[in-house]
């Protein structure tokens, strides 16, 4: 157990010197590659505000999505002509990438929270729809004849049978979610924002400021596995 | 007592036949283009066990599965004399639920029945109960994963007793099961139907094992390859509790024998 947290410890720290060593060494400018040092000291107040509002933002927009997404994967398991009429549909919008989509967003609901947070569900609802719908499907039909032969109804059949049954298949999805979130929310950012990791991004690489833009990334970064860990702990 | 008790089942198998309890008449069953039943009459006895025998996939199952009314019919009939008859049905697999324990599993019916999740003290004694029937009072914490396959399968017993059936319906129910675990759990299943514990009286089996049949059946019926029809009825007048090396139970299963060979 130690072992398995200290050894990728000891080689990360050996990297991060090895960077320091380089960077002093041949004198590289901080604008092109900033030594780590440089980028620690840009961890401060600030850095953690913007990791906070794309990190809400994200988990906001998440949350929605996965609500909303395994209501429609019960609907359309239970009525099959939803599916039948609307899947092709949510293929349809799922093939359009957020990067494009973002721009509007931001003209439809300004610079604000609401444009990242739409941006975020838009980006975690497929993934989402697609692994419920499969889980509420997955039990076998023998089961379904057995809850038949107890007389159980259609609600008792999802919630004794298909609900649990696909359980799994909702927590595989919502971990992929919840990496494609944080990115939902930095392209939301990128596009038209007033603070947040994307915003942090965009203004420090226009000034040059690239121990700023490193530490942006580190942060964003460090958020998706947050994400990450929130979802494995609710399993 | 019990002697009384096995007399007069024999009695009323050989002498006269009970009052039928379900009528199957001129039954016809399609899956699409595919005749699965085709021109099928019988009935079956209150009080009888009766198997239904016939070659894999002839179309046994699927009978069953149309008594239980989970297969539509294509013509004929399928009548139930009381309709307020009580129905159990167990299947090939024991179809467990395996993030419950045996007792949760046990107590899924009665949950089913009653709407609510809340379960009653009473039930959960009587599902304890039912696992002692089965054997297994040992073990109603323990989860589905934690089972072998015969122990899945006499949980599946208990669960489908537990719906207090009047009627079994039994779709090969050992049939994956190895010889020596299937022995045992067939010689448990007839005690069950023959004492008094339960309301079961009527079972109907579904099996291809000539010996399984004939040990515990009061009739057997053998079915053609599909379309299934009914070939024989043939009634086994040996005492209980048989053996396989019953004389008459021989002589049945070599009768039985060149029926199926012969019908086919």
């Amino acid at each position: 157990m130690t072992s398995r947290v200290q050894t990728p410890l000891i080689f990360g720290l050996l990297a991060l010197a090895a960077w320091q060593a380089i960077v002093m060494v041949a004198n590289i400018p901080e604008y092109l590659l900033p030594a780590p040092a440089a980028i620690f000291a840009n961890v401060d107040r600030t850095l953690a505000v913007q990791l906070a509002v794309t990190f809400t933002e994200a988990l906001i927009g998440f949350l929605i999505a996965g609500v909303l997404a395994f209501g429609c994967a019960i609907m359309f398991v239970r009525f099959a002509t939803l599916e039948e009429g609307l899947f092709p549909i949510a293929i349809a919008i799922k093939t359009t990438p957020i990067v494009a989509v973002a721009p509007l967003l931001v003209i439809w609901l300004g610079t604000g929270w609401w444009s990242k947070i739409v941006a975020v569900i838009l980006i975690c609802f497929f993934p989402v729809l697609v692994n419920a719908v499969k889980g509420l499907k997955a039990a076998d039909a023998e089961y379904r004849e057995l809850f038949q032969t107890l007389g159980a109804t259609r609600s008792q059949e999802f919630r004794k049978l298909r609900i649990p049954y696909c359980l799994p298949y909702l927590f595989s999805a919502l971990k992929i979610s919840s990496s494609l979130a944080i990115v939902g929310a930095i392209v939301g950012e990128f596009v038209g924002a007033t603070q947040g990791l994307g915003y942090l991004i965009m203004v420090s690489s226009a000034h040059l400021e690239t121990a700023t833009l490193f530490a942006a990334i580190a942060a964003a970064a460090l958020s998706v596995i947050a994400m990450f860990y929130v979802i494995g702990w609710t399993e | 007592m019990r002697v009384t008790a096995l007399a007069t089942r024999l009695e009323s198998t050989t002498l006269s036949r009970p009052e039928p309890l379900v009528l199957i008449e001129n039954l016809r069953i399609c899956f699409g283009s595919v005749v699965a039943i085709e021109n099928l009459n019988f009935t079956v006895g209150r009080g009888e066990f009766v198997s239904l025998l016939g070659p894999s996939g002839c179309g046994k199952s699927t009978l069953l599965k149309a008594i239980a009314r989970l297969v539509p019919i294509a013509s004929g009939k399928i009548v139930l004399r009381d309709s307020n008859l009580s129905i159990g049905f167990m299947f090939q697999k024991p179809l467990l639920l395996p993030w419950r324990t045996t007792l949760d599993n046990v107590l899924l019916p009665v949950e089913i029945q009653f709407g609510g999740s809340v379960v009653d003290p009473t039930d959960r004694q009587r599902a304890r109960r039912m696992l002692d029937m089965v054997q297994l009072g040992d073990f109603a914490d323990a989860y589905p994963h934690q089972l072998s396959g015969g122990m899945q399968q006499r949980v599946a017993l208990a669960r489908t007793l537990m719906s207090d059936p009047e009627v079994l319906l039994l779709d090969e129910p050992f049939g994956a099961l190895d010889e020596l675990t299937r022995e045992v759990l067939n010689e448990e299943l007839t005690r069950i139907w023959q004492s008094n514990d339960t309301r079961l009286h009527t079972v109907i089996m579904v099996t291809h094992s000539i010996p399984e049949a004939v040990t515990m059946s009061d009739r057997v019926l053998v079915l053609t390859d599909r379309p299934a029809r009914l070939v024989e009825d043939v009634q086994v007048r040996c005492l209980r509790p048989r053996t396989p090396e019953d004389p008459e139970a021989i002589s049945a299963m070599k009768r039985i024998r060149t029926m199926v060979r012969g019908g086919r």
